[in-house]
């Protein structure tokens, strides 16, 4: 028996060695070294930084540029939050009895899988001042009024970047509320509907009840998403006209790659990790109180 | 009752029709661009194909004759392949042992790798650049695989999920017939998870593939562009010609449009497992 364990233990260390230390070396010590560095004024090449304490706590704290990019981050999570409501009535329509639905579930889940850089070229080709496609189809619509420069104009570019990234991202909510949906069992659906239950109740009683867990990751991803929206705007606008539509990730990594101010962009990087974290927690008990009551 | 049924089928039918509209019109309003001669571009709407007579296949040929898409494919190529054999090897066995053995210390490790889902990723560059720098990876194909190897490891969840459908008695049996760990890992189970690694080999391809930031964060040298990073440049020397660009759009999308296609049944598999977490 004895041996038994030696060799069990010897299988377990040989094996978890070298994934357990890469995890160390290039996730958890770069996220813990970021604590480190947000309390030093690190400009990315030097062989030294000085300890500056909470410095750059105060001054992200009083930039206007950075509480802009924040702002924005929110559009993102609203409209993604706004658009929940349709992704759920997509999904149930979707699973419901429905001709060519694999074809519409191929269709639906496509964006997501398309190259992000590639999309964003496509929307700004899609919106350009300039012979674009969009204009034009307001134009064929007798619409032409509502004609904007739509990736400079401050006051809507948020709104338009938002679009492109519900475009990209909604299809994968749909999925996964598909999913949700499926793993329903069907005797439950089958008993209600000879019971007499319509199509509201059925999506009331029996198909929300089971599918708030995954609303609830949904939120989730949809918290840590929005906070994290870099690629949409970094190709197709780089943040601008001025700060307009930069976000706080895109300022970040602004202000370390192009400023080289690392240790301000850590501090930022913790405030990112904080703030998802917090709103995590925030949420889960909001949700899990819902569904609490939701089982009176 | 049938009427009813019918309308409401024609409603469905109307609303998923819309959708496909909106998702396919991006995408098919640059293909068009990508057929037209400079001239077309002002005299034709963008949403009309140029007439048959002046279709054009010289913005594909642009593209497709640049040498750095081939380099972009290969550089693509060498990351993806040695990413993924590794991402399934420590995925398989890290997996296998998390669900099946208790040892010590095996909540901090189980804790740590779940930490490393929800370590946000862009911002974390900031502090992994200089360990990067370090060791002497920068502007080298290492970088991106190494970062890709150790971090997102989506695939844990979907192996620990197929893991524990498997019967323990399985291990046991070939334990007591005298089979060795190493030997009850390679020969019984990696086969077994056969299905599971198809799902994540796709889904790690379509996400190394689209992945922009590492790649341009960390290699810069035109000889390391990839796919992605390919298509930033060429849109940067193309400024302001849409047509040109377009091509090269619809050939960057074109690697992971085809593979959805061809492996969606597993893609839409790995997606529901992955978010379905503890």
């Amino acid at each position: 028996m004895n041996s038994l364990d030696k060799k069990k233990r010897r299988f377990i260390l040989l094996s978890l060695i070298i994934p357990s230390t890469l995890l160390i070396c290039f996730v958890v010590f770069p996220a813990i070294d970021l604590f480190r560095m947000s309390f030093t004024n690190w400009d990315g090449y030097s062989e030294t930084s000085r300890f500056i304490g909470f410095e750059n706590y105060i001054s992200m704290f009083k930039n206007k540029d950075l509480w802009q990019s924040l702002r924005n981050n929110a559009v993102y999570f609203f409209t993604h939050l706004l658009m929940i409501p349709v992704e759920l009535a997509f999904a149930v329509l979707l699973t419901s009895k429905l001709r060519a639905a694999k074809l519409y579930k191929t269709m639906v889940f496509m964006p997501y899988i398309i190259n992000g850089v590639a999309i964003s070229y496509a929307f700004s080709y899609f919106f350009s001042p300039i012979n674009g496609a969009f204009d034009e189809i307001l134009k064929v619509l007798h619409l032409s009024m509502l004609s904007h420069n739509w990736l400079s104009d401050p006051k809507i570019i948020n709104f338009v970047l938002a679009f492109v990234s519900l475009w990209r991202f909604s299809g994968y909510h749909v999925i996964l509320f598909m999913a949700a949906l499926q793993s329903l069992p069907q005797d439950v659906q089958e008993a209600a509907r000879v019971d007499g239950a319509n199509a509201w109740q059925m999506f009331r009683y029996i198909q929300i009840p089971a599918i708030m867990l995954m609303v609830d990751f949904v939120l989730f991803d949809n918290i840590r998403g929005a906070l994290q929206v870099f690629d949409i705007p970094f190709v197709m606008t780089a943040g601008g006209p001025g700060y307009s539509s930069s976000t706080f990730t895109l300022y970040t990594i602004k202000t370390a790659f192009t400023f080289s101010n690392f240790g301000m962009a850590s501090t930022m990087a913790v405030a990112i990790m904080v703030m998802i974290v917090v709103i995590y927690v925030i949420q889960n008990k909001i949700i899990h109180g819902l569904i609490l009551k939701g089982d009176k | 009752m049938r009427t009813k049924r019918v309308l409401s089928q024609l409603l469905k039918q109307l609303l998923c029709l819309a959708m496909v509209a909106v998702v396919l019109a991006p995408i098919v309003l640059v293909l068009f661009a990508a057929f037209k001669t400079k001239a077309d571009m002002v005299k034709i709407s963008p949403l009309l194909l140029p007439p048959k007579s002046r279709f054009t296949l010289e913005n594909f040929r642009k593209v497709l004759n640049d040498k750095y898409l081939l380099v972009g494919f290969k550089n693509t190529g060498i990351i993806l392949v040695v990413s993924i054999f590794f991402n399934v090897l420590f995925g398989t066995i890290t997996a296998f042992i998390i669900e099946r053995f208790q040892f010590r210390f095996k909540k901090i490790i189980v804790g740590l790798f779940f930490a490393g889902m929800l370590i946000p990723t862009f911002v974390t560059e900031i502090a992994r650049f200089k360990i990067i720098n370090g060791l002497g990876l920068y502007n080298s194909l290492g970088a991106p695989i190494i970062i890709y190897v150790a971090s997102d490891l989506m695939q844990l969840y979907i192996y620990r999920q197929f893991i524990s459908t498997l019967p323990v008695s399985l291990d046991e049996s070939a334990l007591l017939d005298g089979c060795g760990y190493f030997e009850l890992f390679v020969r019984i189970i990696f086969p077994l998870l056969a299905p599971a690694t198809a799902t994540v080999i796709i889904i790690k391809a379509i996400n190394i593939i689209n992945d922009m930031y590492i790649p341009y964060l960390y290699m810069p040298k035109n000889g390391l562009r990839t796919l992605t990073t390919f298509l930033m440049n060429y849109a940067n020397a193309q400024q302001g010609s849409w047509q040109s660009l377009a091509a090269g759009i619809i050939i960057i999308m074109l690697p992971t449009i085809l593979i959805y296609l061809f492996f969606q049944k597993y893609i839409l598999a790995g997606i529901a497992a992955g978010a379905v977490k503890e």
